[in-house]
């Protein structure tokens, strides 16, 4: 009897396991070597004991196992189902590493299933709900545990999934009703204990368990749409969380969703989004704008208010200039939007007074780079009407953008300068072709990062690259706004003009050697070009009416020391520069001459100089004498007889050709350091009234060579005086030279103190012709300042004074 | 073995908590409340019930072994001095310690509410109350106590909190005689707070759980969405320049929404000031700093960093601040507006559109609180002589007493005891939770009126001696099924392995005076000493062969 109760068994336990009677069939001629199986079943016999640290010890021994094995074969079954029985155990180790486990099973099933391609979707949400069911335990790891496997689990349920987020029983009749039907579960695993794990998740009183399950939210969205979108109210209210960390992970939830493409917001998120734009923490901020990069808002409504809180964000923190990226790509995003912004951007531009539109205004910054973000969206196939006046104040911009956007960017807006230099020409809008220039597409937050900071690196390095193919787009601008002069407005060139300037001189500030040199050239370039043409204006207007003649005097004087430093304050100009400059100079003498209507020998003198000079430039062929050289040069050979010059000026500008030139070498700047050691309004120089002072001037020069002439230009009230310096007593080469010296000023003032400003001049050679007369034993030529003025502080020791 | 459980109060009912369990003879008084809504002698549990059930004694003090108090509300706490020094129970009471310190305050306010305002008659006095505390044993969280050679207690934290009064100290008790152990919750929270944490509990073997069922059907929505909405108004409010009064009582809620405007303050960076009247904070902040142990893991782990209840925003209200201009954030007392400091701001504030009123969940008929949440008057009367006409906006703060019907169920199913007491709720909604209960969790349920008893048959283990025989036996039967199964395993598979249910046969021996043993067939032969008879049965067909026969002679002869 014995015999026969003992070999009868273990066959009905076989025939028909209760558990996983279901799964067991397949599984069975998959099994592999004898290796895990022996381990296998000491452990799970171990697990069945009576000591609980034992059990734990056992299941862990099981988990080290699965992960070993195979997808394959009947282990993972075996281990998942000791877990299983264990899921409930007393001790909160031992569910711990039974929840452990099954999260690694249900890995494994996964993959088989991957592997096989036959799904098994039952058996996965089985899987969930167990695991749900461990989700509520009163002990904090095993609810992490919990989240944590359910972040791994694959294909699961809709109806599964929406039950997790809803504290409410969800009664439906599809898919899930099966499972209870089927009693594969035991009586107390029923679909209800999914119920709100993840609401009760995220209200977790240990910041721990909130993350995870902030993560797994996020992790199972890509299952279901619905589910998804629910998800995202919890998420929402996350944001609100007292713990930084769970508000950061909640952002960064969002983002791995905003990613893949699952995060729908809605007009009840808005609200909560604009508030992390301006939290008080940059990290949030930095988070919340790159899902804001990303995400697809429906309306109109919510994209204004998503722009007003950047812009916002932008006017509280103007040094984070990554929102100006994050604003681009919203636009891009969302095409016809854009378009719209750009419309009523448009109309506020014209409706400004004069012209007047602060640029340096946030709100307006951020407005152009939406607007002219439009054109590179998808909505390509839509006609996005981007009025031109847009590209012509975005310009300026440029810099900006291109420092805050990757170098993809930078490409598509190549297409800027078209449009923006001719409105009125009917070139359609270059949009970035394709769809290459996605920078915020597929990709992880890590992805992201790692991108920006090669492409910060890439930009250190190929700075210089990038400054130029920007100023040579600037170049083209100004020439084409050179073009429109006639049809334009003066206020819009001018405005054009001003805003370049603006931009050379963002990048001037970050750069120097050659390309600050460059660049601070290009700054007196752009300059001259502006006087030329506001003086034009003058001139032309003069025909009709007068106007007082002051402001052209000005202009003229102002015209006269930009061309005068380009000339004279850099070295290594090629021979394309040089006749431009030199255009540029007859220009300037010309315009005098129309002023003036008669001309003095020596202004026939200097003309006659520096058309000679050009010829001999462009006696080689090198390069080619401009028809306005020409032209003047002709009506030169013809007047010069009578020793008069009649002029028209207008007909000379018509011919006046702007071409910049489209290679610059090695620029060098000239410039000058002067100093004087321990003095400042705080500390003066003694000095006796109506005696030489003597001050001690430490002058350091750079970029300077022997042949020219510097001067120290001292001045006191009415008295100036200057004192040339000899290059000869200065140490260092060409490039730096220094020297300390004593120089003394005569006429000191009568009184008890007084401010000498002093500044280091270079002469401007002009040939031999004298337009200065050494009257005070100065300089020959015109001067160009090589440095600011320098005030030095001298007060009187005479006590009489002092009284 | 059994459990009598008699509820002598808060059966189908809100109020009065009150239950006698009796296990293993060892009779347990959980809570000892009162009602609050009578003024007659139902205010009190039917005390006389205990001795009726007990018949051995006549005295309190001998049949009962113990009281435990849960917590300090008065439907929990009210009837104790009345017990103690008027029925005259002297044996050992136990509470949780912020449940000791906070008592006496609660009683003390209670009696004079009683004596002084409306005029009745004196049940105890003053010195009742701190002689029947100087009874109290605190007792501390998982702290296990012995109460007597059998019985067992042990309290876990239950994080309860009401939307009156936020409760510290609130306690679930674990109690043990012998083999048969409960829980009786008291009032309890599984969903965490700012300030005070989920109950939190082992998995322990139950044979019974008594728990409150206030909310039975319903189910909360989540923390958050109310925080944010309270968050939004606020914030809208002040920044368009208006001023917010949050009428609060002075414990626990006033700190649970500081702790939560103070953080969005410093995140959102705002400098609007938020002040607390006078009083508000002294009282209240005193006994939470000093029960640090008894609040959420957040205010713990900051709490060795700063001190989480000095608001970097909050400061001291002056009266004469009420006219200021400007906006703010004012929290005052008390909470329904009933009268004191919050009427005479909101008299001021009330005629503003810009201003904003938030609203306790909960607020009494007949106070000013009440009057605002049901509908939106434009005219209060105050008395006779004055009316306020309310222009200002009004949000309500839903934030909910009680744990709902999720967590009742969360916890149950946790617990997994064998019998469920609902008491502390509302008939229909009880009826409706047990169904749920005894679906669901497959677990028996009850929801027993007052004065009922329920009686429970408990498990009993019993220890078995084993003979050495009986126990070879044993082994080396699985040795031989085991290696059976081993060569089916590898050559199958391995699932059988779980089902691995080790089946010995033997006999059990159990005589008076002796323990129970168990043994194996030969030995109890010996034992008994007469030799092994066996029975044999064959098998028996019946057989009707003449019936058979008859039948083909009836065949022939109708032919």
């Amino acid at each position: 009897m014995d015999g026969s109760l003992a070999s009868s068994d273990p066959g009905p336990s076989f025939a028909k396991p209760p558990g996983s009677s279901g799964d067991s069939g397949p599984c069975a001629s998959r099994s592999s070597g004898p290796g895990p199986e022996v381990e296998v079943r000491a452990l799970v016999s171990m697990a069945g004991g009576l000591y609980p640290l034992a059990r734990a010890e056992a299941l862990r021994g099981l988990a080290a196992v699965v992960e070993k094995v195979g997808t394959s074969g009947g282990a993972v079954e075996c281990c998942y189902g000791c877990a299983v029985e264990l899921l409930r155990d007393e001790d909160q180790s031992i569910r711990l590493a039974a929840v452990r486990l099954i999260g690694l099973c249900a890995e494994k099933f996964a993959g088989r299933e991957e592997v096989s391609g036959i799904g098994n979707g039952d058996q996965m949400d089985l899987i969930f709900l167990q695991l749900s069911s461990t989700a509520r335990d009163m002990c904090m790891q095993v609810r992490i545990e919990a989240f944590n496997g359910l972040a791994k689990m694959q294909r699961v349920s809709e109806g599964v999934l929406l039950q997790s987020l809803s504290k409410k029983v969800i009664r439906t009749d599809t898919g899930s009703g099966s499972i209870c039907k089927a009693n594969k579960l035991p009586p107390k695993l029923i679909f209800p204990c999914a119920a709100g794990i993840f609401a009760h998740g995220i209200e977790d009183e240990f910041y721990q368990v909130r993350i995870a399950a902030c993560k797994t939210l996020g992790a199972l969205a890509k299952f279901s749409g619905q589910y998804a979108q629910k998800a995202l109210d919890l998420l929402m209210d996350m944001m609100n969380d007292d713990t930084e960390a769970v508000r950061l992970q909640t952002l960064q939830t969002l983002f791995n969703m905003a990613t893949y493409g699952y995060l729908s917001v809605q007009e009840k998120h808005m609200h909560m989004f604009l508030a992390t734009l301006i939290d008080a923490n940059a990290i949030v901020r930095n988070a919340a704008r790159k899902i804001l990069g990303l995400v697809n808002l429906p309306k109109l409504q919510m994209f204004r208010s998503a722009l007003d809180g950047l812009i916002t964000s932008l006017e509280k923190n103007p040094e984070e200039q990554d929102i100006y990226s994050i604003l681009f790509s919203i636009g891009k995003n969302h095409g016809s939007f854009s378009a719209n912004v750009a419309k009523h951007l448009a109309k506020e531009i014209s409706t400004a007074p004069n012209g007047e539109l602060i640029l340096d205004k946030h709100r307006i910054q951020a407005l152009l780079i939406v607007s002219i973000s439009a054109p590179v969206s998808a909505d390509k196939h839509k006609k996005l009407d981007i009025p031109s006046v847009i590209f012509s104040h975005a310009i300026p911009l440029l810099g900006r953008i291109s420092s805050a956007l990757g170098e993809d960017i930078i490409k598509d807006l190549s297409y800027l300068c078209h449009p923006s230099g001719m409105p009125f020409a009917e070139k359609g809008l270059m949009s970035g072709e394709g769809g290459r220039s996605e920078f915020w597409s597929v990709e992880t937050m890590r992805g992201t990062h790692a991108l920006i900071e090669k492409t910060r690196k890439e930009t250190n390095c190929s700075d210089e690259v990038l400054i130029m193919g920007s100023m040579r787009l600037m170049l083209e601008t100004v020439e084409e706004t050179w073009a429109m002069r006639e049809s334009c407005g003066i206020e819009e060139i001018r405005t054009i003009l001003r805003t370049c300037k603006e931009e050379v001189k963002v990048f001037a500030i970050k750069s120097s050697g050659s390309t600050g040199a460059f660049l601070s050239f290009l700054c007196d370039y752009l300059d001259a070009i502006r006087c030329i043409v506001e003086i034009r204006q003058l001139i032309q207007l003069e025909n009709s009416y007068a106007i007082g003649p002051t402001s052209l005097d000005i202009l003229l004087e102002k015209l006269d020391t930009y061309v005068r430093r380009m000339k004279c304050c850099y070295t290594g100009l090629n021979r394309e520069l040089e006749v431009q400059v030199l255009e540029l100079v007859l220009l300037a003498n010309l315009f005098r001459l129309s002023k003036f209507g008669v001309c003095s020998k020596l202004m026939l003198d200097k003309l006659h100089w520096i058309i000679n000079q050009l010829d001999g430039l462009c006696a080689d062929g090198s390069c080619e004498f401009s028809d306005f050289s020409n032209t003047v040069k002709q009506t030169f050979d013809a007047n010069v007889i009578d020793g008069t010059l009649v002029v028209d000026i207008c007909n000379f500008l018509k011919i006046f050709r702007l071409k910049p030139a489209k290679d610059f070498g090695m620029l060098n700047a000239a410039s000058a350091v002067l100093q004087v050691l321990g003095n400042n309004s705080e500390n003066p120089l003694p000095y006796i009234c109506g005696l030489p002072v003597g001050v001690s001037f430490d002058i350091s020069l750079s970029n300077i060579s022997g042949h020219d002439r510097i001067w120290i230009r001292m001045n006191s009230g009415q008295s100036i005086q200057h004192a040339f310096l000899e290059l000869s007593c200065f140490e260092g080469n060409d490039e730096v030279k220094s020297c300390s010296t004593v120089i003394p000023f005569y006429a000191t003032p009568l009184a008890c103190s007084f401010v000498l400003r002093v500044c280091l001049v270079i002469e401007c050679p002009s040939g031999s012709i004298c337009t200065h007369y050494e009257e005070h034993g100065g300089p020959r030529d015109s001067v160009v300042q090589l440095c600011d003025e320098l005030n030095v502080y001298l007060v009187s020791t005479d006590t009489e004074c002092k009284n | 073995m059994a459990i009598e459980c008699l509820v002598l109060g808060a059966g189908q009912e809100v109020g009065k908590s009150c239950v006698v369990v009796t296990i293993g003879g060892k009779r347990i008084m959980f809570d000892c409340g009162m009602h609050m809504g009578y003024h007659d002698c139902n205010r009190y549990p039917d005390f006389a019930r205990i001795l009726a059930a007990a018949p051995e004694t006549t005295d309190f003090t001998s049949a009962i072994s113990c009281v435990i108090i849960t917590h300090f509300h008065l439907d929990h706490i009210g009837a104790l001095p009345y017990f103690t020094e008027v029925c005259g129970y002297h044996g050992p009471i136990y509470m949780t310690y912020p449940t000791k310190a906070l008592a006496p305050l609660m009683l003390e306010d209670y009696r004079k509410v009683m004596v002084d305002q409306r005029g009745e008659e004196e049940q105890y006095s003053y010195e009742d109350i701190l002689r029947c505390m100087k009874k109290v044993i605190p007792v501390d969280l998982k702290q296990t106590i012995q109460v007597n050679r059998d019985l067992v207690i042990r309290a876990y934290y239950a994080g309860h909190y009401l939307s009156k009064l936020k409760v510290l100290g609130a306690a679930m008790v674990y109690a043990k005689v012998g083999d048969a152990a409960m829980v009786y919750t008291g009032d309890y929270n599984m969903t965490p707070d700012r300030h005070l944490g989920a109950a939190q509990i082992e998995r322990l073997k139950l044979d019974l759980l008594i728990t409150e069922s206030t909310y039975a059907k319903t189910i909360r929505d989540s923390k958050h969405a109310r925080e944010r909405e309270f968050l939004k108004a606020v914030h809208k409010c002040v920044s368009e320049g208006g001023k917010v009064l949050i009428p609060t009582f002075a414990l626990g809620r006033a700190q649970e929404l500081c702790i939560l405007l103070d953080d969005y303050w410093e995140r959102m960076n705002l400098k609007i000031p938020i002040y607390f009247s006078a009083g508000l904070t002294i009282q209240a902040n005193m006994y939470y700093k000093m029960l640090i142990g008894w609040t959420s893991q957040k205010i713990k782990d900051s709490y060795t960093v700063q001190n989480p209840f000095d608001f970097k925003h909050v400061c001291h209200f002056e009266r004469s601040f009420i006219n200021d201009p400007g906006p703010c954030v004012l929290f005052a007392t008390p909470g329904m507006i009933s009268g004191g400091f919050s009427l005479e701001v909101f008299k001021r504030w009330a005629t503003s559109d810009k201003n904003l009123v938030t609203l306790p969940g909960y607020c009494v008929a007949g106070t000013i609180g009440h009057k605002l949440m049901s509908g939106k008057p434009t005219r209060i009367d105050i008395d006779k002589d004055t009316h306020v006409d309310v222009r200002c906006q009004i949000h309500q703060l839903s934030f909910s007493p009680h744990t709902d019907s999720k967590g009742i169920m969360d916890l149950t199913e946790f617990l997994s005891p064998n019998h469920v007491i609902l008491v502390h709720g509302e008939k229909p909604q009880m009826a409706f939770l047990k169904d749920r209960i005894e679906s669901e969790l497959g677990m028996s349920c009850y929801y027993p009126a007052n004065n009922e008893t329920v009686s429970i048959p408990t498990t009993q283990n019993m220890k078995i001696s084993a003979t050495e025989k009986f126990i070879t036996n044993c082994a080396a039967l699985q040795a031989r099924d085991s290696l059976q199964k081993s060569d089916l395993i590898s050559s199958i598979h391995l699932s059988g392995v779980n089902e691995d249910e080790r089946l010995a046969e033997g006999i059990l021996l159990m005589e008076k005076s002796k323990a129970p043993k168990i043994l194996c067939e030969d030995e109890f032969l010996k034992l008994l000493g007469t030799d092994r008879h066996s029975v044999q049965f064959e098998p028996l067909l019946p057989s009707r062969i003449e019936e058979a026969e008859a039948a083909i002679v009836d065949d022939l002869t109708s032919e």
